[in-house]
């Protein structure tokens, strides 16, 4: 298998037909410089659908913004799906974005909250754990508001230490309340943006993680990354999403030195990651389950989906069990196999066909608990699907060929069945039809789910 | 009739002939487990329903003063204690209770209560405590511990589409669907079940996994299908999508499916505004549609088979608000319908309105404390390995 294909997998969300023809021949040095290059000179995501409602919404506001997160999120997809964008900035931006896990119901205060986490995605981790403190969105989210001297509100001093920097075990539940002292004040104020509120701070001495002093939150958090385990933490949960699942021990305490010698320099941890061999091993290769945003993003930039109703696109996360800008608490998405049940697997397997032939697929998602009645059922996606990039790149009319070149495009490892199977059932059509069964056929392979 | 009997007698015997030729090829489905013959349904009401007008506190002059226009009048509480009675709407389930098949748990709720219907909902399906933030849902981790690769994949089924978190485990998920027609439509790809016959070798178990998902949800969606046509319910249901799941699941437990569980919603409880008529319509499609499914399982003499658990997210505040309706609150009423009840009626006495927290019910009864009594008395599982730790059972079953 390609090692400039798994590199696109893990660094972005799979290449478009285009970017594989000019890329596959690529030393993965030069790929892994361009992926750098690109991601730096991404820029922020546009403030496309953002009101200017930053507090206590109506319930016309509230449905108004729902419709702007919205829009976001597609918008957000679609850049994720753009070849003309920086994969890599979307792929740390949204592994951000489920590790420092928000739901924001403001439009505003979300786009504010994915702005600042691009804008250290590749930086320096303290800064980034710094600006998601001081974000309007999560000082709301882990009611930081009721944070206060001598009525301490826990809530994100806790998250802090358990999901944000150092996991469990490392701290007391004495620590959480002193931190959570320390974090006093940090507010945010009606206009949506962080304030200090002196008054409602314990400027008091505290005792953290054995250390005593005036800490404010900011000193928190120094102490908190100067223990390895933060190190530790951050690397395992990077490797576990973008290397495997199963962790090497040896591979992340290597990473772990590294990331914490370099002051947890982001950029350089994952450069070390994508330059090293032991990425490219046989057994990380195409054994990652694709999340529901990789899913859509990873077809839609390899088949050069439009999508004519952005509706289609949050149906398909919600029915698939991810929807960005809502992960489903402060814990993120689960990975892996919790993608997958019955129902998710076979929406999963029958997507593109259901793109390719506007077929219907009468599927009701779950309502929200606040929804008076059930969800109507989504009949079609009202999407297409351009296939013309993806034949130019086909060398011959040959259908055994042609097999052959849509799998080894589509896929990240060989499927378990014959290729001849494959063929044999993409045989009721001859030319394009031919094409346009094929990849029905192979994109409903389980293979097709890995990456 | 006895479910058996009436298996052998009907024109459509075709379950037990037909389950070998679902087994047999190289599939990796388990064998089909000996069930107890005990079977679970969970309803949930989705929104928050507001207990306090579910179950009236008739006689309790602060439950009038909380509630000056909100409030159920006296005369028209349906009274079954001296200091209890129903919500107007829902005589069939006064029934029930007159019946001896009804047993209301009041006060039910969790320690440090969150007030997200979201986040609350998790709780109660994950059945964690409210800092704690699980991936896996109580009933999916009775199937990953009570059956080690022995069960089916429907041996939990969710009527729905798509699958709540409740029934989500590591290594096993209960089955979701809506409607056995549409699946049956859905998994029914010539290609696929090509692929599903290769022979295959797979070197990871993400490959292993995701292929065992198809395979099994191909076998479970054709078994179910053809069960789904074995019994046709003469009862009447009420005519709304709800009536219609229970109808699907009374329906399937006649005809003896190889499911333990069933689960299904009912939506539309969050009351900020206007709350009478809307709540009275849904506890009225509630109660009805529970007293069509006794009455459906009792005529096949599977009521004693059967336990029904009612419950949603959280209750609501003790004050009315001031649209006509409530915010939302902590403890709630539980119930619990079936044929071989511990304890039909009621459980324990009815809210305390004079101690409350900060206008809020205060919980007296843990909702693990009736998962446990559920998982060990009547699916006869491993309790504390399901919840974590230990909770005491309760005297209900």
């Amino acid at each position: 298998m390609s090692k400039i294909k798994h590199l696109y997998w893990r660094a972005g969300f799979g290449l478009s037909p285009q970017e594989w023809e000019k890329r596959k021949n690529w030393p993965v040095t030069k790929a892994v410089d361009q992926l750098f290059k690109e991601a730096k000179a991404a820029g922020p995501l546009q403030a496309l659908h953002v009101s200017s409602v930053t507090s206590k919404p109506t319930k016309e506001q509230r449905k108004m913004e729902r419709k702007y997160v919205g829009r976001q999120n597609t918008a957000w997809l679609m850049r994720m799906a753009n070849p003309n964008e920086s994969a890599f900035m979307e792929r740390m931006s949204l592994f951000w974005h489920g590790h420092f896990a928000c739901s924001s119901k403001l439009s505003k205060l979300a786009f504010n909250q994915i702005n600042a986490i691009r804008e250290h995605a590749l930086g320096n981790f303290r800064d980034l754990v710094l600006a998601v403190a001081k974000d309007p969105s999560m000082i709301r989210y882990l009611n930081n508001q009721q944070n206060k001297k001598n009525k301490p509100n826990e809530n994100f001093a806790r998250e802090l230490m358990e999901l944000f920097t150092i996991g469990r075990g490392h701290y007391t539940e004495q620590d959480i309340k002193e931190a959570a002292r320390a974090f006093t004040g940090w507010s945010s104020n009606l206009s949506g943006s962080f304030v200090f509120r002196r008054r409602q701070h314990d400027f008091g001495v505290k005792t953290f993680m054995g250390r005593t002093g005036k800490f404010d939150g900011d000193e928190i958090i120094d102490i908190i990354l100067e223990q390895r385990a933060t190190a530790q933490f951050i690397c395992t949960k990077i490797y576990r999403y973008f290397v495997n699942e199963k962790v090497d021990t040896k591979i992340v305490n290597q990473l772990a030195d590294q990331l914490y010698k370099s002051d947890y320099n982001i950029e350089a941890l994952m450069r070390n990651i994508f330059t090293s061999d032991w990425f490219y091993d046989k057994k990380n290769i195409g054994i990652k389950i694709k999340s529901p945003v990789d899913l859509l993003a990873g077809m839609s930039r390899g088949l050069n989906v439009q999508y004519d109703n952005e509706q289609a696109l949050i149906f398909a996360q919600k029915a698939l069990g991810q929807v960005l800008f809502n992960p489903p608490n402060v814990a993120g998405w689960a990975e892996g196999k919790a993608w997958i049940d019955n129902s998710t697997m076979m929406l999963r397997l029958n997507l593109i066909t259901y793109l390719l032939y506007a077929s219907d697929i009468d599927f009701r998602t779950k309502s929200d608990l606040k929804a008076s009645s059930r969800n109507k059922a989504m009949r079609k996606l009202e999407a297409r699907v351009n296939l013309a990039p993806l034949q130019q790149i086909l060398s011959t009319n040959d259908q055994e060929r042609t097999i052959e070149e849509l799998s080894d495009f589509l896929l990240q490892r060989d499927p378990a069945v014959d290729k001849k199977l494959i063929q044999q059932y993409a045989q009721s059509g001859t030319g394009q039809d031919f094409m346009k069964m094929a990849i029905a056929r192979i994109t409903s392979l389980p293979e097709y789910q890995l990456c | 009739m006895k479910r058996r009997n009436f298996i052998k007698s009907s024109a459509l015997a075709s379950t037990a002939l037909w389950i070998p030729s679902f087994l047999k090829g190289n599939t990796t489905s388990p064998l089909l487990k000996t069930r107890s013959g005990k079977i679970l349904i969970i309803v949930q009401l989705g929104g928050g329903n507001d207990g306090l007008n579910t179950v009236v506190p008739y006689r309790n002059d602060l439950y009038y003063k909380y509630r000056p226009s909100l409030g159920i009048k006296q005369n028209d509480v349906l009274k079954v204690s001296d200091q209890l009675g129903f919500n107007p709407e829902m005589q069939a389930l006064q029934s029930l209770y007159d019946q001896g098949l009804l047993s209301v748990v009041n006060n039910v709720g969790y320690p440090n209560p969150d007030r997200s219907h979201f986040r609350s909902m998790d709780i109660w399906h994950t059945a964690s405590d409210s800092t704690e933030y699980l991936s896996t849902g109580w009933l999916g981790r009775y199937l990953d511990n009570d059956c080690k690769g022995c069960i089916t994949p429907h041996h939990a089924l969710e009527v729905d589409d798509s699958l709540s978190l409740a029934m989500k485990g590591t290594n096993n998920s209960g089955f979701a669907m809506g409607d056995a027609k549409r699946l049956r439509k859905a998994t029914d790809s010539k290609f696929l079940k090509a692929v599903a016959q290769h022979e295959h070798d797979h070197d990871h178990e993400n490959v292993e996994y995701l292929y065992k998902t198809m395979i099994d949800t191909q076998h479970s969606a054709e078994y179910l299908y053809q069960q789904s046509k074995v019994y046709q319910s003469k009862v009447k249901y009420p005519n709304t999508p709800f009536g219609k799941d229970l109808k699907q699941i009374s329906e399937l437990i006649t005809a003896d499916t190889d499911t333990k569980v069933y689960y299904t919603s009912l939506t539309g409880f969050d009351t900020h505004a206007n709350q009478k008529g809307k709540q009275g319509r849904l506890l009225k499609q509630y109660a009805e549609g529970m007293k069509a499914l006794v009455e459906d399982l009792k005529r096949n003499n599977l009521l004693n088979d059967t336990l029904i658990m009612t419950f949603s997210e959280f209750g609501r505040r003790v004050k009315q608000n001031g649209s006509g309706g409530t915010d939302h609150g902590t403890a709630n009423n539980l119930f619990l319908i079936g044929g071989n009840l511990n304890k039909a009626g009621f459980y324990n006495n009815g809210p305390d309105l004079q101690k409350l927290d900060n206008g809020d019910l205060i919980y007296q009864v843990d909702f693990r404390n009736v998962y446990a009594t559920i998982l060990e008395n009547w699916l006869e599982a491993d309790a504390p390995a399901v919840l974590g730790k230990n909770f005491t059972k309760l005297n209900i079953l």
